[in-house]
Formats: C-alpha cells, structure tokens, sequence
C-alpha cells in the first residue's frame, strides 16, 4: 500500500524539493502552499475511501499561522502530524509538540533527518485507536511493560517505581520527543510541572542502571530545552 | 522688680548709682519686647525717674544741672540698649528662618531624587509649597523641556486653575519669570506664578491661589523660588540621564549592526562562492561529469551549507543576546545531559576524530539555558576540532572548584598567542589590519572562520554569570575555561521506596 503524505510548505523550491525526495522514496505527495489550500485538500482527501497517513506542516504560511491548521486537524482527524519550521525558538517548539504535534524539525534539515522521522511517526500512526506498544527492544535493552520486566543483556534491572513509570511513558513513544511537560504530568502530576529537577534527577539513575556510557547516551536521547526521546526500537 | 530694688535703696546709693539699675532694668525689658515698645517704656521709666527719685521728688523739675544730664544720659542709653537688642533678636529671627528654609530645601531635594517620575515629583513640590503657604497650589510641569501646550503626554498639570491661571502658568514657563504680587510684574492679580526653572529655560510653573500677602515677603517668595528651581534642576537632570542612556542603547545597537554587516560582508560570502561554485557545476556541466564528481560536489554544497548554517545560528543568537538579553529560558539543567546532547552532534559530524570526556559523577544541576549551554560548547568543540590537526584528540573535562563548575575543552593545535586571548572573543577582531595580509600567517589562518562564534560564546556566558577564558595547553594548544555558577540546589522529596 502506497502512504499518502499532504506536504504543506509555502516556500515553492523546498517544497518542489521535499517532493521530489519523497516520490522517491515511494510515497505519493499531495503538495499546498497555503493553510486555506491545505485545508481544502485535508477536508476532501479526509473523507474519500484512501484517506491521507502524514501531514507535513510549515509553520510560516502566508495566509495564517501554521499552528492554526494544526488544531484545526488535531480536533477534527486522527492524522499525526510532523511540524517543519524555521523558527528557533524552543518555546514555540515545546508549545506544538505539547498541543498535539508527533513531531518537528528545525529547518534547515537534511533529507535523511526528514525520512527517519517520518517513519517513526508513521510507525505511532493509531496508536490512539490500537492497542498501545507494550514492548520495546533496542540493542542490549528490552522492556516489557506487561510484565513489568526490564533487562540489559537479559540480566534483570532493577528500577524504582518511579524509574519504571518514566521509562514506560517513553516506551509508549519510542522515537518520539517527549516533552519534559508530558512527562512531569504523566509521571509526577501537575502539581509537578515545574520541577524539571526531578526529571534530571531521574533521568540520570536510568541513563546509570541502562545506558553503557551515560555522558554518551544510545537509548535515553536528551533533546535540550524541549524533552527526552527514546531512541527507536529495532 | 527693679522698682521694688530702687525703692529699698533709695537712701543708702546714691543718685547716680540708682539711675544704673534702671538702665539695666531697660536693657532687659528690650530682651524680650520689640524695640518701639522698649524705647517708650524707657522714656517713661525716664520720666518716672525723674518723678520719684530725682530731688525736689514728686515733680517733674530738675535742680541741678548735673541731675539734669545725667536723666538725659539715662534716656540715651536706654533707648540704644533697646533698639540694639531689638536689632539682634530680629537678625536672630532671620538667621532662624534661613536654617528653616535651607533645611526644607534639603529635605525636597532629597524626595525628588528618591521620586521616580514627574507626576509624583509635582505632587512633592505642591505639598512642600502648600506647607510653606495658606493656599492652593496649582503645579504645571513639562516631562522634557520645550513640550509643546498641545501635547498631553507632554506635560503634567496638578491642581485644578481655571482656564486663566492655566494660561497664566504657561506664560509663565514662556517667559521663565515670575507673575503677580510683589514680582514688579501684574501686581494686580492675586494669584503668583513662579516658574520652574532649569539651567537654560523653564521646566514648569506654579501657581500659588490668593496666598495671604502677608506671606509672600520677599524672602518667603525667594524660598518658594528655590524649592521650584530644585525640582526644575532635578527634572533636568533625570531628563539629561535619560537621553545619556538614549544616546548609548543607540550606540551599542550600531555596534551591533556593524557586526551584522560585517559579518555578512566577510563571513558569508567564502561558503556562498564555494556554494555557488559547486551547485553550478552541477547544473551547468552535469551531463559531462562522473558519478564520483558529483558526488564530490554534492558533498562540498552540503558542507558548506551546514557552514552557513552555523555562522548564522550565532550571528542570530549573538543578536537575540545582545538586544534582549533578559530573554532567556532558565531551567535546573544536568551538565552530563548538556555535553551527551553536544557529543551526539560532534560524534556525526565527525566520526574519526577521537574525543575524551572528563566528567565526575554526583555534580549539581545547572541553573542555565540549555540550548544556549549546548551552543557554547558545540562552538568551542568546534573550534577545536577544526583548529587542530586530524589526529590530535580534544578533551573535555569538567570538574566542581568551590561554588562553581569548570569545564574544560582542550586542544592540542597551535594554540592563542597572548595578546589574542582577549581579542578573539570580541566579533570579527581579527579584521584587524595586520592580522588581514594576504599573505596569511599560522596566527591569521587560525583566526580564520571563527568569526562570531567565540563572541557568542561570551554572550552566553554572560547571560549565565559565567567566567570565559583561555590558558594554554601544554606542550602546545588552547585550552578555553568556561566556570559555571552553582546556586543554591532545588529541594527533592524522594519517598524511601525510590531510595
């Protein structure tokens, strides 16, 4: 099955460029150029027998903010949604992903960078409406959730209770950023949403019982000033 | 008193030594009564001398001519002493009046200085003047000199004149002279304007509303001057601090633009040509090349496009820090967390290049920014890893020195003469003249392409209170220290189970 991609991009080169690659790669390309026109095309692909598995979003757009078109399709379709934007601030960042955005890359970024993100993204793709992802495996590391088992070189780990429940929160999302929000909230409770201390604290006993190196992290990936990504399974 | 003391020595003293005693009797009652009412009294006293004690007594003639001199001597002394001590005390009174004045006059002063803006500097002077005078006091006060009547923002008006005084305190500030009685100028009016006044012109005036003229003598109205002159100097002054800190927020934000400039001018345009180069022999020649040419191509376009994109991250970053420094998100940040985020980049862009880290278990968190922490230290693995040759190693080490964290990146290439140790952190200080010979030395070709990035690093470390420096390495190379501040820790409730 061919996946279809809605490309939203106002930029005309990047956009006939990210096209370009991503025909390539065998996905089928819808492109638009503004968020009136994305609109459009959501609405009608949305609704037909082959609905639409990605959208891609620029922020920037010249007839609105991209942000705008986000909780427009946040509230309305069961798409996920990766967020390519030029700005640098991390705030902005960490507000989209927080407002329900899969994921973002800073442009400039390469196209290698795009295409492994997509894939992840992808691979979450109705984790809402299936069965979430109970276990996870990279390298020396498997976790199973159920069981509420984790093992290195299958010897057993043993993790504090708080340990296990930061790790499940980012098993659930292997490859995905999480941001530091979601986990003080799914982990600690709003009452702890500005103790990113506790978040260091912890992430750091975890990097020491599961990470060979912890300065040099493979599994428990540090995105700085937005969130923790787990690195994706095999 | 003094009757009584004449009375019990009638007899024993003698005329002249009696006569005395009422002299000194005058001289006290001029002590405490003005002088009009002391000399009257001593004339009478005088006369009552002459009726009681001056033989033939209970008359008012005189036998001897001596008697008679020596009553006119009395009447003389008397009436000097009186009108001498009057003279005193009223001096004393002044002098009193002054030290009163000179003291409020301080005391005004010193509320102005504390006082923020002009609205509540005109509340001041009107409660000081409305203390010194029985009457309503109308404040006008213009918030930069020569504001025009028109603007409302312009100026700051207290009290409530009718449309008269309002004018008349607007002609006043105009002329920059004072109105209305005792002033020689509409003497008519019952209302006095005195303007506030600055160095060159007036800042403002007041309007003092049917002040009891018998407050307004001259030296009243010279202090109700005074206390107007000390706000006008002071709002002067504000007003001169204020375009000093225009004047500099302006300059620094030319230096900076010439910065930008410079920077796009020098740093930009190498990686644009090599760009530019590339992609056109792509284009251009495509059909004509090898798979491998391309590639090769190919590859120098994406180097040098991540080139620019760097130099721009911290032309951008050193702009952002520079205007609004305040604009940064701090959060409790760990340094192993910082550094694995930097090595991750630094591992792919160079796989080869072989990198030691030096970090201790157990450092306190960071208060900092952790993008920006991130972007300081990629700049200067960077900067060493270009800098030095391909199979010299770089080292991290990072270690606590007392109430700070020192991190360390160490090189092993040519290393930073002296005199440039300072210099390289400034923007494009190696545009300087002999630093820019074609003919480049070691020292030049090292300064090459740093560019902005070792500035930003110091703006960084600025915005984090933290100290940027360089030592050498030894045998031969830069070491360039960075000591982050280590505040107080957060508080951790850990339950024992976590334990």
């Amino acid at each position: 099955m061919v996946l279809r991609v809605l490309l939203v991009e106002d930029d005309r080169e990047l956009r006939r460029t990210l096209r370009d690659a991503l025909t390539v790669e065998g996905y089928e390309v819808f492109v638009s150029g503004s968020a009136a026109d994305a609109t459009a095309v959501l609405r009608h692909t949305m609704a037909s027998t082959s609905p639409l598995d990605l959208l891609i979003l620029d922020l920037g757009l010249p007839d609105g903010d991209g942000a705008n078109v986000l909780h427009r399709v946040r509230t309305q379709f069961e798409l996920p949604i990766l967020i390519i934007s030029a700005r640098h601030d991390d705030d902005n960042k960490v507000h989209l992903l927080d407002a329900g955005a899969d994921d973002y890359l800073v442009k400039p970024f390469s196209i290698s960078e795009l295409l492994a993100r997509m894939r992840v993204t992808l691979r979450h793709r109705g984790t809402a409406v299936q069965a979430p992802r109970t276990h996870y495996q990279l390298e020396a590391l498997t976790v199973d959730l159920g069981k509420h088992e984790v093992r290195r070189r299958d010897e057993l780990v043993h993790l504090t209770p708080t340990e296990f429940k930061l790790l499940a929160r980012l098993v659930r999302q292997a490859g995905q950023v999480v941001t530091h929000r979601q986990l003080l909230m799914d982990v600690w409770g709003a009452e702890y949403l500005e103790h990113t201390h506790y978040l260091r604290l912890y992430m750091g006993q975890l990097r020491a019982k599961l990470e060979l190196n912890p300065t040099e992290p493979q599994l428990l990936l540090t995105e700085p000033g937005v969130g923790y990504r787990l690195a994706e399974a095999d | 008193m003094a009757w009584a003391l004449l009375w019990a020595s009638d007899g024993v003293l003698n005329l002249g030594n009696l006569a005395l005693l009422l002299v000194l009797a005058s001289a006290m009652a001029g002590m405490w009564l003005s002088a009009s009412i002391s000399v009257a009294l001593s004339a009478l006293s005088v006369l009552m001398f002459n009726w009681l004690f001056v033989p033939p007594r209970f008359t008012f003639q005189v036998y001897l001519h001596q008697d008679l001199l020596l009553l006119v001597t009395m009447l003389g002394v008397s009436a000097m002493v009186s009108y001498l001590m009057a003279r005193l005390r009223a001096l004393a009174d002044l002098e009193g009046q002054h030290a009163q004045a000179v003291e409020e006059l301080r005391a005004l002063g010193e509320q102005l200085r504390e006082s923020i803006d002009v609205p509540s500097q005109a509340r001041l002077l009107q409660a000081a003047l409305q203390a010194r005078v029985d009457s309503t006091v109308s404040v006008l006060l213009l918030k930069e000199p020569s504001a025009p009547m028109s603007d409302a923002d312009g100026h700051v008006l207290m009290g409530a004149p009718n449309a008269q005084d309002a004018q008349g305190l607007w002609s006043c500030v105009k002329q920059c002279a004072a109105m209305g009685p005792g002033t020689g100028r509409f003497e008519n009016q019952n209302t006095l304007f005195l303007p506030v006044r600055g160095r060159a012109c007036a800042l403002g005036a007041v309007a003092l509303h049917e002040a009891p003229l018998g407050q307004l003598t001259p030296f009243n109205r010279e202090t109700l001057q005074q206390m107007c002159d000390v706000l006008g100097l002071e709002v002067e002054r504000s007003h001169t601090l204020h375009l000093a800190q225009l004047a500099k927020d302006e300059a620094q934000s030319q230096i900076l633009r010439n910065t930008l400039l410079t920077s796009i001018s020098h740093d930009y345009r190498t990686p644009l040509a090599n760009l530019m180069g590339a992609a056109s022999a792509i284009h251009d020649q495509g059909p004509r090349l090898s798979a491998q040419q391309i590639t090769n191509l190919a590859h120098s376009v994406l180097l040098e496009a991540q080139h620019l994109n760097r130099m721009t991250t911290n032309t951008l970053q050193l702009a952002r820090l520079d205007a609004a420094p305040w604009q940064v998100h701090k959060d409790w940040e760990s340094l192993q967390e910082v550094l694995g985020a930097v090595l991750a980049k630094t591992r792919v862009r160079y796989p080869h290049r072989k990198i030691d880290v030096t970090l201790p278990t157990g450092l306190p968190l960071i208060m900092c920014d952790a993008m920006l922490l991130v972007q300081l230290l990629d700049n200067l693995v960077e900067n060493a890893i270009k800098y030095s040759p391909d199979v010299a190693s770089i080292h991290l080490h990072v270690a606590q020195q007392g109430h700070a964290i020192e991190l360390r990146v160490i090189d092993q290439g040519l290393g930073i003469p002296d005199p440039w140790k300072d210099k390289v952190f400034q923007a494009f200080e190696r545009m300087h003249p002999e630093a820019a010979q074609p003919d480049a030395s070691d020292e030049t070709q090292l300064r090459r392409g740093v560019g902005v990035g070792l500035a930003v690093c110091k703006a960084i470390a600025k915005v984090h209170g933290a100290a940027i420096w360089i030592e050498d390495t030894l045998p031969h190379g830069a070491t360039v220290c960075v000591a982050l501040p280590v505040d107080v820790q957060p508080e951790m409730h850990i339950t024992p189970m976590e334990a």
